[in-house]
């Protein structure tokens, strides 16, 4: 396939013009599930605080504080390299975005400065940092369901579509909140355990919701996408997908139903379905983009640099990822698990 | 075509860079004087350095966390404000703002944790190594985010082809003619915003009770450190006006309100530069003064506004904020060296100064602060209309978001970090009357 894909470009596969958009992609699809997924949880969490008792909202606080420092690079690290690697798509993409964008910038402005302040504050004022987490989280969760939205329509701005994508915003609050709760299921026992359970259940449907809705969007919206699905080969691809969800789902909602009970040996399930259900929603989107950048506009080899600057970025990239993987190997080695309380 | 949108997204894109430039440049310089305080208190043992380290690196925390969660607002602007300028300047930008992300992420994940959270688990010896690291990150990013500043006001090393830069020269490109100037003033101005910071808590402490040990310790290092870096400010700034005057003329003119070319050039210490008339009202000058710091033509001609009709900057904004600035460091340099001068017999003690002087002294907290900002301002106001310095105007770059969406998200902005601000301003003067309690990560990364 590969050999293919150079071929219709008319290059050899091992010319580094060829491969290293091929390997930037790649990395900046893995920062995008990470994020999804880590810095999710994370977000999911601190939408629920209002929810949780006053007295709860500083222990959940305190659960998340491991892994924040590794949480909030993720879109920094993110950005920094669609920034560096596809600048001449950056600019097309981003200025297609800019409301979501700014929604998510002030968003995560407040979550990361909210957090560290909190710890910071005196007792008396830690309160409205929590307020201020709460609604960093929920700006940015909602930008980054309009972010979702407009890629899924194709960046078309006729009014339904803004309205899809404030849709898309409600429903990723509701992902990010089952992925949250779901991640507190296996993290505590007791009765925030009981509330995060309820919680899950009220938000899996919104996902759901959102999942079908952004599928059915990008096969209706964008002719290409379409027909890479409808052929016999994506046919089945796509109904072995659309299965598995279902299973996830289903399953998830099961275990979910069941906490606190005998099930507790298996509290982790319905964070790693979710898990799984994000990470196969992303491979999804990136396959039915992939070779776009911006669909039937602009390909991955449109929006590198010139190569001398790739070179630099790769060598970048080369001394940033073993840090990046043994820095978050050793943050997340305790991200399953119950919380240990003695500390 | 309508102004209106240009013009919020210039505010927006300022008030961003300024709000970063402010908590970058304290950060910098509280991390390079939190390690002095460590090495002074591994060399003498005294326990005044040690305190004095627990103080301040709270407030280098605070910073940082500031400046951390600032750099992502104003990289997502430069995408979706401007989304045409990557795409003409990527090949430049792209290496440079990814050498900067992968600076700061290296110096957070890798050495912040041990030195924030990490005392009491690691030797002394490995903990004031992770300060040298993280003041060592902390200057790197920095000169990452400067070299990309200085290239788009002073660009070498590459040349437009086809509407888009293509490097030819690296080492040109990063070491551009107005890095070394623009580098030195922005080192000079965070030392200057620290020092002040922290002369002023010391003399807002001094007023209400008798100093400790580790107090007299940072009062003294700020003192020392505003003086030299006040004086050094002057040949600097006189080195940055040169640069200004030979890649940017139409700024150097703005910036001296020097209107009609070829005229006999003179220094405008106040005035108002009205566009209209094209002329200074009310103005004092010091005649015959300043002539280097104007750009010149081929024949050796001064280089007035008159030159650049049509692509003018604003030359009120640019003239008063360059004012601002220059006053401001005069003012600092008057205050630290007659504090200098009032404590030399004592030992830099600031507990015998009289209650008057202690508090001129509270007033000028944030006078190095604001001279970042002033700066950062002037350096943007003087660039206009220009987003790369006489190639690629902010106009042709920038965005479709309309004026509402632009307008909303400014206001969202201004609120976040005026309240931000309060809160650092706060913490501050709440710290500087009780205490800093330590802080500790529950189950903190494994650092």
């Amino acid at each position: 396939m590969i050999e293919m894909l150079a071929a219709s470009l008319g290059v050899n596969a091992n010319d580094p013009t060829f491969w290293m958009p091929l390997v930037f992609m790649g990395l900046l699809v893995l920062l995008i599930a990470a994020g999804i997924v880590l810095d999710g949880f994370d977000l999911g969490v601190g939408m629920l605080l209002p929810l949780a008792p006053a007295d709860e909202r500083g222990r959940m606080m305190t659960l998340l504080s491991p892994w924040r420092d590794a949480n909030e690079f993720w879109p920094l690290l993110g950005i920094g390299l669609f920034a560096s690697a596809f600048p001449l798509a950056w600019g097309v993409v981003f200025g297609k975005l800019y409301g979501p964008l700014a929604l998510m910038a002030l968003g995560l402005v407040l979550r990361s400065v909210s957090f560290e302040f909190r710890i910071r504050a005196r007792a008396e004022l830690k309160p409205r940092w929590v307020l201020g987490f709460w609604l960093g989280s929920v700006a940015t969760a909602f930008g980054q369901g309009m972010i979702l939205g407009r890629i899924a329509t194709g960046y078309q701005t006729a009014a339904g579509y803004g309205w899809f994508a404030v849709l898309m915003g409600l429903c990723a609050v509701a992902a990010y909140v089952l992925l949250g709760a779901a991640w507190l299921v296996m993290r505590v026992d007791g009765e925030l355990q009981r509330r995060a359970a309820r919680w899950a259940r009220h938000s899996i449907r919104w996902t759901a919701v959102g999942m079908v809705a952004v599928s059915v969007m990008l096969g209706l919206a964008n002719a290409g996408i379409f027909y890479k699905w409808s052929n016999p080969g994506g046919l089945v691809v796509a109904v072995l997908v659309w299965v598995l969800m279902l299973l996830c789902f289903s399953s998830a909602e099961l275990r979910l139903a069941r906490v606190p009970g005998r099930g507790e040996q298996h509290s982790w399930l319905p964070f790693v379905l979710c898990v799984v259900l994000y990470l196969l929603m992303l491979a999804g989107l990136a396959y039915s983009l992939f070779p776009y950048l911006i669909l039937d506009d602009m390909t991955l080899w449109d929006g590198t640099a010139s190569i001398a600057s790739m070179r630099l970025v790769l060598a970048g990239a080369v001394i940033g990822v073993p840090v990046v993987l043994i820095f978050n190997l050793l943050a997340y080695r305790s991200v399953f698990g119950k919380e240990r309380r003695a500390a | 075509m309508d102004i209106v949108p240009l013009l919020l997204a210039r505010i927006q894109f300022t008030a961003s860079l300024s709000f970063l430039a402010l908590f970058m440049a304290l950060a910098l310089a509280l991390s390079w004087l939190l390690l002095f305080f460590k090495l002074r208190a591994h060399r003498t043992g005294l326990p005044g350095w040690t305190a004095a380290y627990r103080f301040w690196v709270r407030f280098f925390a605070l910073s940082f966390v500031l400046s951390l969660a600032a750099a992502l607002p104003v990289l997502i602007q430069l995408g979706s404000l401007w989304p045409g300028l990557m795409d003409k300047i990527g090949n430049v930008a792209g290496p440079l703002i990814g050498f900067g992300v992968l600076s700061v992420f290296i110096l957070k994940s890798c050495f912040l944790g041990v030195m924030l959270f990490g005392q009491r688990r690691v030797s002394a010896r490995v903990h004031t190594l992770a300060v040298f690291m993280v003041a060592m990150g902390q200057a790197a990013t920095l000169f990452w985010v400067l070299a990309l500043q200085s290239w788009v006001q002073t660009p070498a090393g590459a040349t437009l082809i086809d509407a888009r830069y293509q490097v030819y020269d690296w080492h040109a490109v990063i070491f551009n003619p107005s890095l070394a100037w623009n580098l030195g003033l922005m080192a000079l101005w965070s030392a200057l915003a620290a020092a002040f910071l922290i002369l002023g808590v010391t003399a807002l402490q001094a007023l209400r009770r008798r100093l400790d040990d580790g107090e007299r310790c940072a009062f003294k290092t700020a003192l020392v450190v505003a003086v030299a870096a006040a004086l050094l400010q002057m040949p600097v700034l006189d080195g940055a006006g040169r640069v200004m005057a030979e890649h940017q003329p139409a700024k150097a003119a703005a910036a001296a309100g020097y209107w009609h070319s070829g005229t006999a050039p003179g220094w405008v210490l106040f005035g108002w530069p009205d566009a209209k008339a094209q002329a200074n009202r009310a103005a004092l000058a010091l005649p015959g003064v300043g002539g280097e710091w104007l750009g010149r033509d081929p024949q050796g001609v001064y280089q007035g506004l008159d030159k650049f009709s049509g692509m003018q900057p604003p030359v009120p904004l640019t003239f008063w904020a360059l004012r601002v600035v220059l006053l401001l460091g005069a003012a600092m340099l008057l205050v630290s060296c007659l504090t200098l001068a009032l404590t030399a017999r004592r030992g830099l003690d600031p507990s015998l100064l009289p209650p008057w002087w202690l508090r001129v002294i509270v007033a000028t907290l944030y006078a190095g602060g604001l001279a970042v900002l002033a700066g950062g301002v002037f350096s943007l106001a003087g660039m206009q209309p220009y987003a790369v310095n006489a190639t690629i105007t902010q106009s042709e770059v920038l965005g479709t978001a309309s004026t509402a969406v632009l307008g909303a998200s400014l206001a969202g902005y201004l609120i976040l970090y005026a309240t931000l601000v309060a809160a650092f301003n706060g913490m501050l003067f709440h710290a500087a009357r009780y205490g800093v309690v330590p802080v500790r990560k529950p189950g903190g990364s494994p650092q």
